[in-house]
């Protein structure tokens, strides 16, 4: 009998760790200095792409308002350093919104909302290239993937009241200069209704672009893949599933914030916040997407039991070569916010959630943005605030695979 | 009665008193017809300046629920002469990338505004007095003769000597 319960004991301590502690978080690193009264960091762009990593390098970009208006900034971390280098602002006017994605040879694409405008730049070993303006009014919600020297943003543009999705296909001079090499709609005809926070994955079987889409009097989410490097786009597919129709007022559930990353080699990962579960507030559901996204699978729920009851918040996504993926958000199941993690266990299903302890706690934890490598490490940013209303810094967390 | 906490009140005094401007491309998502929604900075403007109270509305774009009150509440003509007349009305859409500029410096998304704000579900109604005090919400559908008595409770100053829950027992 005591064996039969020690047993018990050690299956039930065992097996949230198995299920949970995928990696182990080794580094912890600031990336912004000690919370400025007055300043506030921002990790709000679309499908939250703040944070990249080469072999050599990793940087993060955000928002904030330390020169009294909102600005980007980039800052980035050789793998050999413990330190992030000084911020360098990458805006002018008022910005918003930035996205960043790497590129070979230890370099990175950033983008961003300027002014209504959209911008883009290169970050190198040298410093900041010069910007390159891809839409010049009534854009914004700019997103960024890349493969190999490939590079594409996606955001949404008003023109003459018509709302619509664009994607630009960049590359790299010889000169090391960023070039436009084509800017397309997904979608030919404009639409009356809003397009919100597309965000853009590609590899080598194709680029896809999700957004929240309000044709339908309320909003679903819609995807699009171009099997032709963002020359032309396939018939908007729906991505969430609608799963309530009480009666004459009822459309379908609420659903925001999408974000996408590749992940295998033709793999394609989509998580948002839905809020099919009513009046518990947002959960976290996903799909895997194949053949670069052409067909995406299923919706499957990603928070655990755990947090059922819960509301959650600004899903980010990551996937690598390997075949690895992970999503990451926040909650306040705790009482104040917290970074959570999730990713396939051995049966192939969602784990129970992992709080790493270096994102939670006292104060507000928030706003994750992720980077999964070629070597299994998991990279974290996030924010953090001593209250909801605080002023905040940003945090730069390292995992190793177990 | 859904009573806010000390936690949310402070949260949305903290927040809404400071409001200054919101970026005037701003859209209103869905308010209902036939009222005089406003965007939340310039509603708060407004509340202060006239030493009015203010309804604060969360909604979401096609929101069953919102709609349904829409149909079958907003659409009453002593509602709408009520809430017209004797309240700012302030919209805010729990899924826009609308801005809202800080007094302390600080902007972010109307999206953002209502998750830390903890708004779980649309619609969702807080009333402030015209002192920009933050005094109940009610979350989900409300009827025609709840939203009259919520009204007449703010706008005839009876939040000053009760509660909702015993104004409403005395009716």
């Amino acid at each position: 009998m005591k064996f039969r319960v020690a047993a018990l004991c050690l299956v039930l301590v065992a097996l949230p760790s198995q299920a949970t502690e995928r990696w182990k978080f080794d580094t912890k690193l600031a990336v912004t200095g000690d919370p400025v009264s007055g300043v506030y960091p921002h990790l709000d762009g679309a499908g939250r792409k703040h944070l990249a990593v080469t072999s050599q390098s990793v940087a993060a970009i955000w928002e904030d308002n330390r020169s009294g208006k909102p600005q980007v900034y980039v800052a980035r971390k050789a793998n050999d350093r413990d330190r992030f280098s000084t911020a360098m602002q990458v805006s002018r006017g008022e910005a918003y919104e930035p996205a960043i994605a790497s590129l070979p040879q230890n370099r990175f694409v950033l983008a961003w909302e300027q002014d209504g405008a959209i911008h883009a730049r290169i970050l190198t070993d040298s410093g900041l290239g010069m910007p390159v303006e891809l839409a010049s009014m009534g854009a914004s919600h700019v997103s960024l993937a890349s493969f190999g020297e490939r590079i594409f943003a996606s955001w949404r543009e008003q023109q003459n009241r018509l709302w619509f999705v664009k994607v630009a296909a960049l590359s790299v001079t010889a000169a090391g200069k960023l070039g436009v090499e084509s800017i397309v709609p997904v979608e030919v005809a404009g639409l009356e209704t809003q397009v919100l926070f597309p965000s853009i994955a590609v590899n080598d079987a194709g680029l896809c672009v999700a957004w929240e889409d309000r044709r339908a009097g309320h909003t679903r989410l819609l995807v699009s893949q171009s099997p032709d490097q963002a020359q032309s786009f396939g018939e908007p597919q729906h991505l969430n599933e609608f799963l309530s129709n009480r009666n004459q007022y009822d459309q379908g559930n609420g659903v925001t914030r999408v974000s996408l990353a590749p992940f295998a080699q033709d793999e394609i990962l989509a998580a948002w916040m839905d809020k099919r579960r009513g009046g518990l507030g947002y959960g976290i559901f996903a799909a895997l997407g194949s053949d670069g996204g052409a067909i995406f699978g299923p919706n499957e729920k990603v928070h655990g039991e755990a947090g059922d009851r819960q509301p959650h918040y600004n899903p980010a996504v990551s996937g690598n070569p390997n075949g690895d993926f992970v999503v990451a958000w926040d909650d306040f199941r705790r009482g104040d916010s917290d970074i959570w993690l999730s990713a396939y266990n051995e049966d192939d299903e969602w784990s129970q959630d992992f709080s790493p302890a270096i994102a939670s706690g006292a104060g507000e934890q928030s706003h994750p943005a992720i980077a999964l490598d070629d070597q299994g490490r998991l990279h974290l940013l996030w924010m953090e605030r001593g209250d909801i209303d605080a002023p905040g810094r940003l945090w730069y967390g390292r995992a190793m695979p177990r | 009665m859904l009573q806010m906490s000390r936690l949310t009140i402070t949260r949305l005094c903290s927040v809404l008193l400071c409001l200054l401007t919101l970026s005037s491309g701003s859209v209103l998502a869905a308010p209902p017809e036939g009222y005089n929604f406003l965007p939340l900075t310039a509603a708060s403007e407004q509340s202060s300046a006239n030493n009015k109270p203010m309804l604060l509305y969360f909604g979401r774009y096609g929101c069953s629920t919102c709609r349904k009150m829409h149909a079958e509440v907003f659409s009453d003509a002593a509602v709408n002469k009520q809430y017209n007349n004797e309240f700012v009305l302030a919209y805010v859409d729990t899924e826009s990338g609308n801005r809202i500029r800080l007094a302390n410096g600080e902007t972010t998304t109307e999206m953002q505004f209502a998750s830390r704000s903890r708004i779980l579900g649309t619609p969702t109604f807080i009333y402030f007095s015209a002192e920009q005090k933050p005094l109940f919400k009610k979350a989900g559908f409300q009827s025609i003769e709840q939203m009259n008595h919520y009204g007449d409770f703010v706008a005839q100053g009876h939040y000053r000597t009760m509660s909702l829950q015993d104004y409403l027992a005395s009716l």
